[in-house]
C-alpha cells in the first residue's frame, strides 16, 4: 500500500511508522526489563545489598515519635538525642525477627558500655505477646508500640522500610546513619555501629 | 463516455489497498534478495488485511487458556492447587507461561504484532487523509441514469441557473462541490462529495486503541496494587510493612504510597434471613476513620464494596470481610501470652464456615498451636457441625491443640493462616467445641485457651492506576471513532443540467438530471437521503423558476 | 425494598403469553412459507441486478476488495448480473410503499405472522418491566432475566429490521429461535424474582448490563441470520456442484445471498458499538467494585474474546477471500464465544462475576 504514495511521503510514513513502533516498544521493554535507581551517598556493607551506611551530610533526619511502651510508660525518640540509638522495627509473629533476637541482645549487651542504645518499635502486633516475646529472648531493652505502623510510616519516608525486621541505626544527632533491611547479622550490625561511632 | 472515476487518485476506489498476495522480490529488478528486500517484504505482510485477521484469531485463542487455567496473578493458591492436583502437567504448563497467560512474552508478541500492523496500516492512512482534504470530487458522469440513484424531472430555468440553484442546496447541506473548468467546454454540472469524517472516525478508532495499550503499560509502570486484611478496631497506615502484600509497578517505590492511615471502626454485613435467597448478603457497610497525612483532620466514611475512598491519589476498597474470633492463651506459668483477635478465612462450604490457626510462639516453656474452625450459626447435623447461617447468630469455635517447635525461631516465613504441625504434638484426641465464654484446658498443665468473643474483618485492597483516566479517554474516543466511521457514509451526488426537449414557447426548459452513489451502505439510509435530496433540490429549482417568472 | 411476589407472578404469565404469541407467529410465517403469495422477491433480486449492474458501470470499488482497516463494504457486482435494460435504477422498490401497505401485499400469512410477533413483543416487554417493577431494579441481574431480556431485544429489533427490509422470509428462523430459547430458559434456569447481592448494588449494572444485555440481543438476531446465510450458500454450491436440485421452495423464497449478508452485516455494525460500550461499562464498573478496571477475570476475558472476533468479522468482510462464508463462520464463532460466556465461563467457572444465580 506504500507504492500508492510518492517516494518522498512514502519515506516519511515509513518513518513515522518505525518511530511509533519504536517508541511502543520502548515502552513495553521499559516495562519489563529495566529496574533500579541509583542513589549517592550510600555504601553497602561487604557487598550486602540490604545493609547500608549513609555517608555523611547523606543522612536523612530520624523523624521524631512519642509512644508507649511496652510496659506502658511514655517515651520520646528525642530524648535519646546526643545518642546513638539502634532502632529495631520487629513483632513477634515475624520469623526472622525471632531469628535475630539473639543477635541483637549480643549486640546490645556488647556496646552498653561505649553508650549504644537498644529501642525496638514493635509493629503490626499486641502488648501481650509483645511482652511473651521479650520474655522468652530475655530481652532488656524497651520497646514502644507502633500497632498502626504510623512510626514505621513516618521512618518510610525517609528510608525505604520495605518490610520487618528492619534495624536502623541513628547517630547522635538524630540523623540515619545506616540500615539493615532484613535480618540483622552480627557482622553487619557491628560494621555499621563501628563505621558510625 | 466520462470516466467516473478521476483521474487523480480516486479515495473511493483505494486499488492501491487491495490486498495482494505477497510478491516478494518485486522491487529487485535484478533478482537478488537482500535484506531490505526481506524487511520490505516481512513488512508488507505484517501491514497486510490477512496478517490482521490472522493475528486477531490468534489473540483470541491465545486468551483462551487465560480464563480456563488458574493464573498467578488473580488467584495463586489455585496455581498451587493445580500444581497438587495435576502434579505431572503443571510444570510443563508453567513453562509454557499458561499459569500467568497475559504476562507472557508469546502472549504480549501477538498484541504487539497486531498493533505494529495497525500502526503500519493507520499511519499511512493518515497522511492520505490529511492531503485529501483538499482534494475534489470527481467529475459529473455523462450519464448518470446509470448511476444507483437517480432521478430527471424538468425545470423553467436556463440551465447554467439551475446548476447555480443545486449547488447551493448541496453545499448548504454541507457537501463539498467542484464545478466545470475550462477544460470542460460548455457543461452544465456540480458535483458534490459528503462523508470524509468516515475514514477519520476509523483512524481515531485505530489510535484510540493504540492509545489504551500505552495506557495501560502506563498504570502497569506507575501505579501499584496493594492488600490488607484490617480487623474491626485495628488501624493501619500506608506503608509497605503495614500492608500484606504490595505489587508495584516498575518505577514504584516504597515512598510513592500516600502516607494515610485508616481505622476500621465498625463493620456491618446483613444478610436475608427467608426465602428463597436466605443467607445471601444484603448489604455491607465499613466505617472507617483516616487521616490524609499524619497530624491531619481525621475524616470519617462508609466503605462500601461500590463505593471506594479516594484518598491521597489512591484509592481503597472493599473487597471481603470475614470473621476474626478473639483467644486468650494462659500458659503453664499461669502468663497470658496471646490475647487477640485471631482472623479466620471462609472456606468452600459456605456460610461463613471460617478455618484458622492461633500461634502461641512465647508459651513456656513449649509453644503452642491450635487450628480450628469457626462456625457463625453453628447446629449439629448428624455429629458434625455445619453453619447454617453467615451471620454469628450461635458461634462456636472447634479446636485442636498442638505444643512443640512452631518452626517459627528461624528459617523461612510462615503464613499465618497455616500451622506447621511436623515439629509438634497434638494434645487433644479430637476437636473440642468451645462456646463463647468457655475455655480449654490443656493436658499436662499446658494452660489454657478461652474463646471469648469475636470481631469482623474486612479486606481492603489499595489501588493506584495513572493509566486509568487515559485508558478511560481513549476508550471512549474509540467508541466515538467506531460511531462515527459506521454511521457516516461517503457518497457522491452529481447534478446536470440540459437544455430540454422544446415546448415550443419561448420559456427556456431544462432537464434536470440528479444522481448519486454511496461508497458504503454501512448502515443504509442513502437512498432515503437521496430521496430527500432530490426533492429538496426539485422544489428549489421550482422556487427559483417561480421568482424568475414573477420577475419577468 | 421487599420484593413484589405477585407482581413477579404478573411477569412470568405474560412471559408465557408471550411465549404462546411467539410459537403461533412462527407457525404463521412457517405458513406464509407453504402457502403464501409467491414474493416479489424475484422483483427485488432484479431490482437488484440492476443496481449491481449500475454499480459497475460507476466503478465504484469494482476493483473489489478494498483493504484497510475501515469496516467498509464496497459494492461487489453479483454474479447474476444479466443482459437486462437499466431501466429501474432509480426505484427504490423498498421505500417506494409505506411499510404497512407492504405487510398487507405480502399476505395474509405474513399480516398475521407480523401481528402475532408484534403483539408477543408488547407481551415480552410487558413481562420484563413487570418483573422490573417486580424487584425495584432494572430485570438483568440473573441469567433467568438476561435471556428473557434480550429475547426481547432480538425480537424488537428482529421486527423492526423485517419490516424496515421486507424480509418477511427470515421471520421463521428467527422468531423459532426466540421461542427455543425462551422455553429452554423458563423449564431450565427459572430464577423468582429476588434482590440482588451487594455487589450488584450499583448504577453501573444498569448501565453494563443494559448495554451487554442490548449487545446480545442484537448479535443472537445476526447468528440466526447467519446460519440462514450459510445455509443458502451451503445450498447454492450445492446446486452449482450439481449434486442438489435447484429452485428449492425454501431457498427461493428467502432473500439473496447478498442481501441476507448485507443484512446480517448491518445488523453487527449495530451491535458492536454497543458491545464496545458495554465492554468499557463493565471496565468502569469493575474500578469501582473491585479496584482495576481490567484484571483477565474469566467473563472479562470471554467478552474480550467475543469483541476481538466481531472484530475480526469486520476486518475479513474487507479482506479478499474471506468475505461470504469464512466471514460468517466467524461471526458464528464470536456468538458462540458470547454463548460460552453467558452459559459456561458465569456458571462454571470460578471468578469474581459469579452472579448467574444458577448452580
Amino acid at each position: 500500500m506504500l507504492r500508492a504514495l510518492s517516494p518522498g511521503l512514502r519515506r516519511r510514513t515509513v518513518v513515522l511508522a518505525a518511530a511509533v513502533l519504536a517508541g511502543v516498544l520502548l515502552i513495553v521493554v521499559l516495562a519489563t526489563g529495566w529496574a533500579g535507581s541509583g542513589n549517592d551517598g550510600v555504601t553497602t556493607v561487604d557487598g550486602n545489598a540490604s545493609a547500608v551506611v549513609y555517608a555523611a551530610g547523606h543522612r536523612p533526619l530520624a523523624p521524631g515519635f512519642t509512644a508507649t511502651t511496652l510496659t506502658g510508660s511514655k517515651l520520646s525518640f528525642s530524648s535519646y538525642r546526643g545518642k546513638v540509638v539502634v532502632l529495631n522495627f520487629w513483632g513477634s509473629w515475624c520469623v526472622p525477627c525471632r531469628e535475630e533476637a539473639s543477635t541483637l541482645a549480643a549486640v546490645a549487651a556488647k556496646y552498653r558500655p561505649p553508650g549504644v542504645s537498644f529501642l525496638g518499635v514493635n509493629v503490626r502486633d499486641t502488648t501481650v505477646s509483645a511482652l511473651a516475646f521479650t520474655h522468652s529472648f530475655h530481652v532488656t531493652y524497651p520497646s514502644v508500640s507502633d500497632q498502626s505502623s504510623a512510626i514505621t510510616l513516618d521512618f518510610t519516608a525517609k528510608v525505604p522500610i520495605a518490610g520487618t525486621p528492619t534495624t536502623l541505626v541513628v547517630d547522635r544527632t538524630g540523623h540515619i546513619a545506616g540500615a539493615v533491611f532484613g535480618t540483622v547479622t552480627y557482622p553487619d550490625l557491628t560494621a555499621i555501629l563501628a563505621k558510625v561511632g | 463516455m466520462t470516466d467516473v472515476r478521476a483521474p487523480e487518485t480516486d479515495p473511493f476506489d483505494p486499488a492501491a489497498e487491495r490486498d495482494d498476495q505477497p510478491r516478494p522480490g518485486s522491487s529487485s529488478p535484478g533478482g537478488t534478495f537482500g535484506l531490505a528486500d526481506w524487511l520490505k517484504w516481512a513488512w508488507r505482510q505484517l501491514t497486510s488485511m490477512r496478517i490482521a485477521l490472522i493475528l486477531l484469531f490468534l489473540l483470541a485463542l491465545a486468551s483462551v487458556p487465560g480464563s480456563m487455567l488458574p493464573q498467578q496473578g488473580s488467584n495463586p493458591a489455585s496455581v498451587q492447587q493445580y500444581y497438587v492436583s495435576h502434579p505431572a502437567l503443571a510444570p510443563w504448563l508453567d513453562r509454557l507461561g499458561l499459569f500467568n497467560v497475559f504476562a507472557a512474552p508469546w502472549f504480549a508478541a501477538i498484541y504487539l504484532l497486531l498493533f505494529a500492523s495497525l500502526v503500519g496500516c493507520v499511519v499511512p492512512r493518515t497522511f492520505r487523509l490529511a492531503g485529501s482534504a483538499r482534494t475534489l470530487p470527481p467529475r459529473a458522469p455523462r450519464h448518470l441514469a446509470r448511476l444507483p440513484r437517480s432521478a430527471e424531472y424538468t425545470i423553467a430555468l436556463p440551465p447554467g441557473d439551475a446548476v447555480e440553484v443545486a449547488a447551493r442546496v448541496l453545499s448548504g447541506r454541507g457537501f463539498r462541490l467542484r464545478r466545470p473548468d475550462d477544460a470542460d467546454l460548455a457543461q452544465d454540472w456540480v458535483s458534490a462529495e459528503k462523508g470524509y469524517l468516515r475514514e477519520a472516525g476509523n483512524l481515531l478508532f485505530h489510535l484510540a486503541l493504540l492509545g489504551v495499550l500505552v495506557s495501560v503499560a502506563l498504570g502497569g509502570l506507575f501505579g501499584y496494587k496493594a492488600d490488607r486484611l484490617l480487623v474491626q478496631g485495628q488501624s493501619f497506615a500506608d506503608t509497605v510493612s503495614a500492608l500484606d502484600e504490595f505489587h508495584p509497578g516498575r518505577f514504584v517505590t516504597a515512598a510513592d504510597l500516600g502516607p494515610f492511615t485508616m481505622t476500621l471502626n465498625r463493620f456491618d454485613a446483613s444478610y436475608i434471613s427467608s426465602g428463597q435467597q436466605r443467607g445471601q448478603p444484603s448489604a455491607f457497610d465499613a466505617r472507617v476513620t483516616y487521616t490524609e497525612q499524619p497530624g491531619g483532620p481525621a475524616r470519617t466514611f462508609d466503605l462500601d464494596v461500590n463505593r471506594p475512598l479516594s484518598v491521597d491519589g489512591a484509592k481503597v476498597y472493599l473487597i471481603g470481610h470475614g470473621y476474626a474470633p478473639e483467644f486468650t492463651v494462659t500458659d503453664a506459668r499461669g502468663h497470658v501470652v496471646y490475647n487477640q483477635p485471631t482472623p479466620f478465612v471462609a472456606g468452600t462450604s459456605g456460610n461463613f464456615l471460617s478455618e484458622g490457626v492461633v500461634k502461641v510462639p512465647d508459651a513456656q516453656p513449649e509453644q503452642l498451636g491450635f487450628t480450628g474452625v469457626f462456625v457463625p450459626t453453628a447446629v449439629n447435623v448428624g455429629g458434625t457441625l455445619e453453619s447454617v447461617f453467615p451471620a454469628a447468630d450461635n458461634p462456636v469455635v472447634s479446636l485442636i491443640a498442638y505444643a512443640g517447635n512452631l518452626g517459627m525461631d528461624s528459617g523461612a516465613p510462615q503464613s499465618v493462616y497455616q500451622l506447621d504441625t511436623s515439629a509438634m504434638h497434638r494434645l487433644t484426641t479430637s476437636p473440642q467445641v468451645l462456646q463463647r465464654g468457655q475455655s480449654l484446658k490443656l493436658p499436662g498443665g499446658r494452660g489454657t485457651i478461652t474463646f471469648t468473643g469475636y470481631v469482623p474483618w474486612v479486606s481492603l485492597a489499595i489501588t493506584h492506576d495513572p493509566g486509568q483516566l487515559p485508558a478511560l479517554i481513549c476508550g471512549i474516543a474509540a467508541l466515538g471513532g467506531l460511531l462515527l466511521s459506521f454511521m457516516i457514509r461517503r457518497r457522491r451526488v452529481f447534478v446536470r443540467a440540459r437544455v430540454g426537449p422544446s415546448t415550443g414557447s419561448q420559456r427556456v426548459d431544462t432537464t434536470v438530471q440528479v444522481g448519486g452513489l454511496a461508497r458504503t451502505d454501512a448502515s443504509g439510509g442513502f437512498e432515503a437521503e437521496f430521496a430527500e435530496l432530490a426533492a429538496e433540490l426539485r422544489s428549489a429549482h421550482e422556487q427559483a423558476a417561480q421568482h424568475r417568472h414573477e420577475g419577468e | 425494598m421487599p420484593v413484589n411476589v405477585a407482581l413477579g407472578h404478573v411477569s412470568n404469565a405474560f412471559l408465557i403469553v408471550a411465549l404462546v404469541i411467539y410459537s403461533l407467529s412462527v407457525v404463521a410465517f412457517a405458513g406464509d412459507f407453504a402457502f403464501g403469495r409467491p414474493r416479489r422477491a424475484a422483483a427485488a433480486a432484479s431490482g437488484q441486478q440492476a443496481r449491481d449492474r449500475a454499480t459497475a458501470l460507476a466503478s465504484v470499488g469494482a476493483a473489489g476488495a478494498a483493504a484497510g482497516p475501515a469496516p467498509v463494504e464496497p459494492e461487489v457486482p453479483a454474479a447474476t448480473a444479466g443482459g437486462e435494460p437499466v431501466d429501474d435504477a432509480g426505484s427504490m422498490p423498498e421505500l417506494e410503499v409505506p411499510a404497512l401497505r407492504a405487510i398487507r401485499e405480502a399476505g395474509r400469512w405474513v399480516v398475521a405472522a407480523v401481528a402475532l410477533a408484534a403483539i408477543g413483543a408488547a407481551a415480552h416487554t410487558t413481562a420484563v418491566i413487570t418483573r422490573g417493577l417486580a424487584v425495584h431494579r432494572a430485570p438483568w441481574g440473573n441469567m433467568y432475566e438476561f435471556v428473557t431480556a434480550l429475547t426481547c431485544v432480538a425480537v424488537i429489533f428482529f421486527v423492526f429490521a423485517m419490516i424496515r427490509y421486507r424480509a418477511w422470509t427470515l421471520g421463521v428462523f428467527v422468531m423459532g429461535a426466540v421461542v427455543v430459547t425462551l422455553g429452554l430458559a423458563e423449564t431450565l434456569i427459572y430464577t423468582a424474582p429476588g434482590d440482588l447481592v451487594p455487589a450488584l448494588q450499583s448504577y453501573w449494572l444498569d448501565i453494563h448490563v443494559t448495554a451487554m444485555t442490548l449487545a446480545t440481543g442484537i448479535f443472537f438476531v445476526s447468528a440466526v441470520l447467519g446460519f440462514v446465510y450459510l445455509w443458502v450458500d451451503r445450498y447454492t454450491r450445492r446446486v452449482a456442484a450439481g449434486r442438489a436440485a435447484p429452485d428449492n421452495g425454501i431457498v427461493r423464497r428467502l432473500p439473496g445471498i447478498e442481501q441476507l449478508d448485507r443484512l446480517t452485516y448491518r445488523t453487527i455494525v449495530f451491535g458492536f458499538p454497543v458491545w464496545t460500550f458495554g465492554v468499557i461499562a463493565g471496565a468502569i464498573w469493575a474500578d469501582q467494585a473491585w479496584g482495576r478496571y481490567w484484571g483477565w477475570d474469566p467473563v472479562e476475558t470471554w467478552a474480550f474474546i467475543t469483541w476481538v472476533l466481531y472484530a475480526a468479522f469486520l476486518h475479513a468482510r474487507a479482506t479478499a477471500g474471506w468475505r461470504g462464508r469464512r466471514a460468517h463462520y466467524v461471526q458464528l464463532l464470536g456468538f458462540a464465544s458470547l454463548i460460552f460466556n453467558v452459559l459456561v465461563v458465569q456458571v462454571f467457572i470460578a471468578g469474581m462475576h459469579s452472579y448467574s444465580g444458577v448452580g
